[in-house]
């Protein structure tokens, strides 16, 4: 209707001639939009980041981890980052004293025949021990792994040569790239020996450098064979196991393969009594992205607070504007504006005013995400559907803010605003 | 010929607490198209109350108002408002402009509230006619008193309305620019518009065709005016 757009140009026009205290009305808003914007997309960022993170572990691994569901606590993500991060907490096995995964399940996992959907299975023992490094004693990461592992995590020697089974009992060593370049600078150091927990060890290759994940650095650690590094410790069992699917679609049927088994071999009927938890990146993805999202869901609801300040400023500020406009009011209705033209305008007005905040807040909300972003190390992910929540919401808290004061300018009785002042 | 105007009977009283003030007693009061009427009496006579009622802005207690031969009083508030746009000019004492507005923007005001798009050649013709085609970008705080109300005068007439209805119109205005905006008064009368100004100055009252004089809420006074 011709009309409205008359009324709406009234209303930019009011705004217009009072840019500055337009301005500082909305700041209010801007700062809640660009509060939420930045949070929003610093949230999905992170997400982002760390979903990457653990897709380098592998989309086609699984780790089967001692102790129950109920003992992992959340089915995933808590046991599987506790199983790899005692290597570096150097408190090794404490946690897995009674680890019930032994040989005889790798080996049992190991017969192809009968899990076609797993393709290779590794044992791991997770420990630590002391070097001296530049002068200073550092503590390493120290892995007992069965020669599967290289492969499954597609590890490479860069110099020498990565264990095979015949080392399964001998005191060798290979070197994560990181510990090689502390210890040896850019030699090969193939060949030396380097004394660990107090054994001499020779030293058979070094690995070519490779990606990080979430939770694991194959170059800051080093490398024994599994029995060697279980007799060291005085244990019989592996602290994990690490199953290959024979590809990404395969990965449900390679868990379930390896639950039966295992069930089978410790003689587990009901599979709620399991005394093992079969990991996948899937859970852990699923569990980050729980916990990114429940992160960001509150950070967001706190600076959706700011947003209902802003409102309440926007609110004062329209009530005082119909007061000092009380005239103006008066003479609109004298010409011929009715109650609900005069709602709509101060109403419009309300949401001009909101809907500005949120376009400036936006492009704040873009600038503080970007900042942030190269602080935390990840880039904010800001989607097309956090713009569409800011503008959706800002418009709404115009509506529900701006009420109010339209609805006292709508009432007011022309004889008595013209009269006013 | 039907009069624009017809008062029959036409009451006001106020409730202030829990005295009664009756502020119009029985109003009988015809005009016809193209009249020019001043309604003159002291303050609290009934005059703004009576413009207020001849303007659509209040409604009387009893009575009936005839406009252009439609009873006015029992239509609907959105219904007076549409009427108040279209038909009734106003002019006041205050001269009511938006200060921050220009003069167009102040004379373009009414044609807001019409579903059609502003029609700024009309109001430059308008502006013209009011002898400020050199001020039209002026903003309404840069104007002088006689300029406001020439300015007023000029959207009062905008939008081509029967009723011309000016409340103390050169109440704050010297007794020159007071004649100067009287005599665009009688311009639009002489161009048909019919014009009803309250007064309380004998000198201003007297440029109308003919005077009715309130008091104390009834008429007591009718005369023709001394100009024609």
């Amino acid at each position: 209707m011709r009309k409205m757009a008359n009324i709406a140009t009234q209303a930019a026009q009011a705004l217009l001639a009072n840019k500055g205290r337009a301005l500082l009305t909305i700041l209010g808003i801007v700062i809640g939009i660009a509060s939420v914007i930045a949070l929003l997309g610093i949230g999905q960022g992170a997400s982002n980041s760390i979903t990457g993170r653990i897709a380098t572990l592998g989309n086609s691994t699984l780790t089967v981890v001692p102790g129950g569901s109920a003992a992992a606590g959340l089915e995933g993500g808590g046991g599987g980052g506790q199983a790899d991060q005692n290597s570096s907490s150097g408190m090794p096995f404490t946690s897995m004293a009674g680890s019930s995964l032994s040989e005889k399940d790798l080996a049992e996992l190991q017969a192809t025949e009968r899990h076609p959907s797993i393709r290779a299975v590794a044992g791991v023992v997770s420990a630590s021990t002391i070097l001296e490094i530049h002068g200073h004693q550092q503590r390493v990461p120290l892995t007992g792994v069965t020669p599967a592992y290289f492969s499954i995590y597609g590890l490479k020697a860069q110099h020498g040569r990565l264990l095979g089974d015949e080392d399964a009992k001998e005191k060798r060593l290979v070197l994560g790239s990181q510990v090689a370049a502390d210890l040896y600078g850019g030699d090969d150091p193939t060949g030396r020996q380097i004394k660990v927990e107090g054994q001499e060890f020779t030293i058979v290759g070094v690995l070519a450098a490779s990606e990080e994940s979430a939770f694991r650095n194959p170059n800051d650690q080093l490398y024994i064979p599994a029995a060697v590094a279980m007799e060291r410790l005085g244990i019989k069992n592996y602290g994990s196991l690490v199953v290959q699917a024979a590809g990404d679609d395969q990965v449900g049927l390679a868990a379930a393969e390896a639950r039966t088994t295992l069930l089978e071999t410790h003689a587990i009927a009901d599979p709620k009594l399991a005394d093992f938890s079969i990991l996948s990146p899937q859970d852990l993805v699923a569990v980050t992205q729980q916990v990114a999202g429940t992160l960001t869901a509150l950070l967001t609801s706190i600076a959706a607070i700011s947003l209902v300040v802003g409102g309440i400023g926007i609110m004062n500020i329209m009530l005082v504007s119909v007061t000092e406009r009380t005239r103006e009011i008066g003479l609109r209705k004298a010409v011929g504006a009715k109650t609900r033209d005069i709602l709509f305008q101060f109403l419009l007005e309300a949401v001009i005013l909101t809907l500005a905040g949120s376009a400036l807040g936006i492009l704040l909300g873009f600038g503080v995400g970007d900042l942030a972003g190269t602080l935390l190390g990840f880039p904010p992910v800001i989607t097309p559907r956090a713009i569409a929540l800011a503008i959706v919401v800002a418009a709404a808290v115009g509506l529900v803010f701006g009420l109010y004061p339209a609805a006292k300018a709508a009432r007011l009785n022309p004889i008595d605003a013209l009269r006013y002042g | 010929m039907q009069p624009l105007i017809e008062l029959l009977q036409v009451t006001k009283t106020y409730q202030s607490g829990p005295e009664k003030l009756q502020a119009l007693k029985g109003i009988d009061l015809t005009v016809a198209r193209g009249e020019f009427v001043a309604i003159t009496g002291p303050s609290g006579s009934g005059k703004s109350t009576l413009m207020h009622i001849l303007g659509l802005l209040d409604t009387p207690t009893a009575g009936t108002y005839l406009l252009n031969g439609q009873d006015v009083t029992r239509i609907s508030k959105g219904r007076q408002a549409e009427m108040r746009n279209r038909e009734i000019g106003f002019v006041f004492q205050q001269f009511n402009l938006l200060p921050r507005a220009t003069v167009l923007e102040n004379v373009l005001l009414p044609t807001v509230y019409d579903n059609a798009p502003p029609p700024v050649a009309r109001a430059r013709e308008v502006i013209e006619m009011v002898g400020l085609g050199d001020h039209i970008r002026h903003k309404g705080n840069q104007l002088s008193g006689g300029q406001m109300q020439r300015v007023a005068i000029a959207r009062a007439l905008i939008m081509g309305p029967a009723l011309l209805l000016a409340d103390e119109p050169t109440g704050n205005l010297d007794s020159v620019t007071s004649l100067e905006i009287m005599e665009l008064f009688r311009m639009a009368n002489r161009r048909g518009t019919t014009v009803v100004l309250i007064t309380h100055e004998p000198d201003i009252a007297r440029l109308a065709d003919r005077t009715v004089e309130l008091r104390d809420g009834r008429i007591t006074h009718r005369a023709r005016g001394g100009r024609r």
